[in-house]
């Protein structure tokens, strides 16, 4: 066929949502080339002939909250990223939204995770010291006659589906508490538990500890191909760096799992991509929100087809603005260009939300791709031709939610086929880089006195001082390059987009680790921000 | 606690000569500035045509900002370096800024209070390039900073978005240091840039300018390797079907400048929504009495001289309003209003074809004899004459063979001699197609 949509129409219309029978696509798609997966340059033999007890197949939300769970067993762990650092496929490029669960129903594995992940959230961000806050969401109405049906789907959802805390709030409770909201609405459902947190943040937060309790982590590392027994177990698994071979293999591949399924020959399912592009607004534009909204309708176009994920504005975990995300398909994996209709989508939506909120105070947009399965739920389970590969596919949203409550089960799931012995000196706390902006005056005072560095600033727009960035080069598994210092502590997230800074995080990067400024990168080892010296360069030094 | 009379935030140029010149009206003066070294963004401008204005010579950016450094050394002007302002707060003594920097947290009482921030470049993001997120997307003052300060080349093959100024000087510079300058696209149709440097910087390098033509995409996973250039049409909307893909490693952008005013706001500064600056009387004060503003925070200038010029104007009103104050030392601020703020002020409006005028209004309380104002056209007109008219009668008019936005006009003006009270409709506008 040579339509995408056509494919994805055919493929959804025979899944049965809940099924533990899955859709594989196998029809052929002539319409473009399909790309093949990036895979990085690197090439050496540093893993070669390693033995893992578990080999953990990607860096994002999934993967490393496995691999610090199971560093709680005496287990050797570990894990590869084919990308530059952790979190950057859909677990980096997602609106960071703590879900409640409010749109799922009983029986899928999405809904039991999203449950038991936003209860454990506040321990698993103290632990991992991540900033995370629950100010509460709302799901707006502007057609009267849904409040009836609203009404009992909220009974409905709060009694049998186990979302405690959904309330009905009326327009009037609604508009006093949030001035800024649109005048059309008549009600909202609104749910306290849901929150924000740093998607990114959390993700490298996980893989930071699992390093620190002994897990092995690689990144530019991508699985190329597996060898496979009779009985169908993973024996060996190439990849840029070498050979390894593993006892056990948790696919963790987000959009690529069904590739790695088919190297183990087990592809009993198959993902098909969904982009979604969110917006990032200075922090101005604050005072609009702080809290999570969206506007809802129903319409005759929903019933049709719908993957229109919800989408709304949220007051962010760092005090700006989101707005998004949209959801289009699309038959390439890797594709996070941006485009003007997805922005202009969000935006349209959006004004319904917050009439005052502008598309002109947006600072950056970005895109991610999902990895569903025509079910729409999570896979999580043994293979079932591969009978030592643990499946955790098609995790999209609110995987980053239910993320910290499936690495649980996973874990158990190894720990019974290994039998490993507890792990003594596990130590669940994680200490992050300290955020002087936050310090009352006297506090930072203390910490300036301590580590001089911590004074001075580099970034002005996100107030981060030359002492935090220093931090974050000295933590585990943190790149050398701009951006990695940019997901970690900030400069260059405000609203100069590091125009100001990035000189001077390259040159605390060069400094720290004794490189040459041209060879700090800004994201991948082969993405050059500076060709060299100018001709006078060398004067400078 | 540390106590002054003024103090100014920014040691750039508009700060460096608000300093000086409060100093020499007798106030105590400190100034604080982020960077380890004075002179702002002139450290970088090492190309020359800075004070034609005000020396009669051509500097370079570096030579010029020493000229005021070595004087702010001479008068021992107290300066913070390497120093953060992390909060201000309005109080009845005053302001209270908090200092952060290698020696800690620094509390300084003042007086007055004088924004001298500058501005920052608009971004990729900020004028919707869509596409991919690759290395090599520099604003032109970025791109600046590496070629001039760090010594490293940022591209071998680029291609401009904007005919802004420092966009211009750095197809030059880049030129010189033996990178491929594609071309400068600007979606306006006529360049942003200053006539000279187009003719200096373009023209002289074989440089091809492309007006009424825009960038909308980046290509290329790890560095730029492509940009995707359009024709646009006179609303500015892109011409589909007019897509030519440029081949490049980098795209270096010089699409306006914003004035920075986060401070201004927080401290509930009125902004003038056309210049994205304060809103000021003639003293450069702005709507908060005791805070006033200069140089590219309050508008920004095509001349560093101008800039200056406005640094000199706020920082001798910002000593006289500290030095005003000492004297009713037990008084509120809000009650203190003396000479500078006791509620007579004069907006001057704006009419046809002017994109701003600044000051905004006038403050009948003080001398208007001779106010110095700064104003830009909407458009491109030749035989053109602004007037000024009070209540519908024109009280001033001046003819110019030419008026471009890019290039700011100034002058000074006699508003003592308008007639002007507090109920006077002042009008700035300019008249077009005007006869020889």
């Amino acid at each position: 066929m040579d339509s995408w949509s056509d494919i994805v129409d055919v493929c959804s219309s025979v899944a049965i949502h809940g099924s533990h029978i899955h859709v594989v696509n196998d029809i052929k798609f002539t319409g473009d080339k399909i790309p093949p997966m990036r895979i990085p340059s690197l090439s050496d033999e540093t893993l070669s002939g390693k033995t893992p007890d578990v080999l953990i197949i990607g860096g994002g939300i999934s993967g490393c909250a496995i691999a610090r769970e199971l560093t709680k067993w005496n287990l050797s762990v570990m894990l590869l990223e084919k990308e530059a650092d952790f979190a950057l496929g859909a677990s980096g490029s997602n609106d960071g939204e703590v879900h409640v669960g409010f749109d799922l129903s009983k029986g899928s594995l999405k809904q039991k995770y999203v449950l038991l992940g936003n209860k454990i959230f506040d321990q698993i961000t103290d632990e991992l010291d991540v900033p995370f806050k629950r100010i509460g969401q709302y799901a707006a109405f502007t057609q009267s006659w849904l409040f009836i049906p609203i009404c009992l789907l909220a009974l409905w959802r709060r009694f049998y589906d186990g979302v405690w805390d959904t309330r009905i709030v009326t327009r009037k409770k609604l508009l006093k508490k949030n001035s800024t909201f649109s005048k059309k609405m008549k009600f909202a459902v609104y749910n306290s538990s849901a929150g924000v947190v740093c998607p990114y943040g959390l993700t490298i937060a996980y893989a930071e500890n699992a390093a620190e309790n002994g897990a092995e982590l690689y990144l530019n590392t991508a699985v190329l191909d597996m060898e496979t027994d009779k009985d169908g177990n993973i024996t060996s698994v190439t990849t840029n760096r070498g050979k390894v071979y593993p006892k056990v293999v948790i696919n963790a591949a987000g959009v690529f799992a069904d590739d790695v399924a088919e190297m183990a020959k087990d592809r009993f399912y198959s993902i098909y991509p969904r982009r979604g592009t969110n917006s990032i607004q200075d922090k101005k534009a604050a005072k609009n929100i702080d809290t999570i909204a969206s506007v809802q309708y129903i319409n005759k176009a929903m019933f049709k087809k719908g993957h229109t994920k919800g989408g709304g504005l949220m007051r962010t975990v760092h005090d700006n603005v989101l707005a998004g995300p949209d959801a289009v398909e699309t038959y390439k994996k890797e594709d996070t260009s941006t485009n003007a209709e997805s922005i202009k989508t969000v935006y349209d939506k959006q004004k319904g939300t917050v009439p005052a909120n502008s598309e002109r105070d947006i600072i950056t947009y970005f895109t991610g791709v999902r990895a569903p399965t025509f079910e729409e739920d999570f896979i999580i389970e043994w293979g079932r031709k591969c009978p030592n590969m643990i499946h955790c596919s098609g995790i999209q949203s609110p995987g980053l939610t239910a993320a910290p409550a499936f690495a649980f089960d996973i874990e158990k799931m190894v720990v019974e086929k290994l039998n490993p012995e507890k792990n003594k000196n596990f130590n669940p706390r994680r200490q992050g880089v300290p955020s002087l902006k936050n310090m009352d005056l006297e506090k930072r005072a203390e910490m300036i006195k301590k580590n001089p560095d911590y004074g001075i600033i580099i970034c002005r727009c996100e107030e981060i001082s030359k002492g935090e960035i220093i931090d974050a080069l000295n933590r585990p598994l943190c790149p050398p390059t701009v951006d990695a210092i940019k997901r970690r502590v900030r400069p260059g997230m405000g609203r100069c987009q590091g125009g100001f800074c990035s000189p001077l995080v390259m040159q605390i990067i060069a400094e720290e680790r004794g490189l040459k400024l041209s060879d700090v990168k800004k994201a991948s080892t082969e993405a050059v921000v500076l060709y060299g010296e100018t001709k006078g360069g060398a004067l400078h030094g | 606690m540390v106590k002054t009379d003024v103090l100014v935030i920014g040691g750039g140029p508009a700060g460096l000569a608000a300093a000086i010149s409060a100093k020499k009206e007798g106030a105590d003066v400190i100034l604080v500035e982020r960077e380890a070294r004075l002179g702002g963004i002139l450290k970088q401008c090492i190309h020359d045509g800075f004070g034609l204005v005000r020396y009669g010579e051509k500097l370079s950016g570096p030579e010029y900002a020493e000229r005021f450094i070595g004087e702010f050394l001479e008068l021992k002007i107290k300066a913070k370096l390497l120093t953060f302002v992390t909060s201000i707060e309005k109080n009845d003594k005053g302001f209270k800024a908090a200092l952060v920097s290698k020696e800690g947290i620094e509390e300084v009482q003042t007086k007055s209070l004088i924004l001298a921030t500058g501005c920052r470049e608009r971004t990729s993001k900020q004028v919707f390039i869509h596409g991919t997120r690759p290395a090599g997307i520099f604003t032109a003052g970025t791109a600046q900073h590496f070629t001039n300060l760090l010594g490293q080349l940022p591209t071998k093959r680029c291609v401009i978005l904007g005919s802004g100024d420092i966009g211009l000087i750095m197809a030059r510079r880049l030129t010189l240091e033996g990178a491929k300058v594609l071309g400068v696209y600007e979606v306006k149709p006529t360049p942003s840039g200053l006539t000279r440097n187009i003719h200096q910087c373009l023209y002289d390098f074989d440089i091809p300018l492309y007006l009424s033509h825009t960038v909308t995409r980046v290509f290329g996973d790890d560095r730029l390797t492509a940009v995707e250039v359009v024709k646009v049409d006179e609303k500015m909307q892109v011409i589909s079907g007019t897509e030519e893909i440029v081949e490049c490693d980098a795209l270096i952008l010089s699409v306006g400048l914003i004035p920075e005013n986060e401070i201004a706001e927080d401290l509930d500064v009125e902004i003038d929504p056309k210049t994205k600056g304060p809103k000021c009387d003639t003293h450069l004060m702005t709507s908060v009495p005791g805070i006033f503003s200069c140089g590219n925070a309050l508008h920004v200038s095509d001349l560093v001289d101008y800039v200056s010029e406005s640094g000199e104007t706020a920082g001798k009103y910002a000593a006289h309003f500290a030095l005003q104050f000492q004297d009713a030392d037990n008084k509120n601020i809000s009650s203190y209003t003396g000479v500078l703020g006791d509620g007579k002020l004069v907006d001057i409006e704006i009419g046809d074809n002017i994109l701003y005028f600044v000051p905004q209004s006038l403050n009948l309380e003080t001398d208007l004899s001779s106010v110095i104002v700064y104003f830009r056209s909407k458009d491109v007109f030749d035989n053109s004459k602004l007037k000024i008219k009070v209540d519908g009668k024109v009280v001033f008019e001046k003819k110019y063979a030419f008026l471009r936005p890019p290039e700011m006009e100034k002058l000074k003006l006699d508003f003592a001699s308008f007639g002007i009270t507090d109920k006077s409709l002042i009008l700035a506008e300019v008249e077009v197609g005007v006869s020889e």
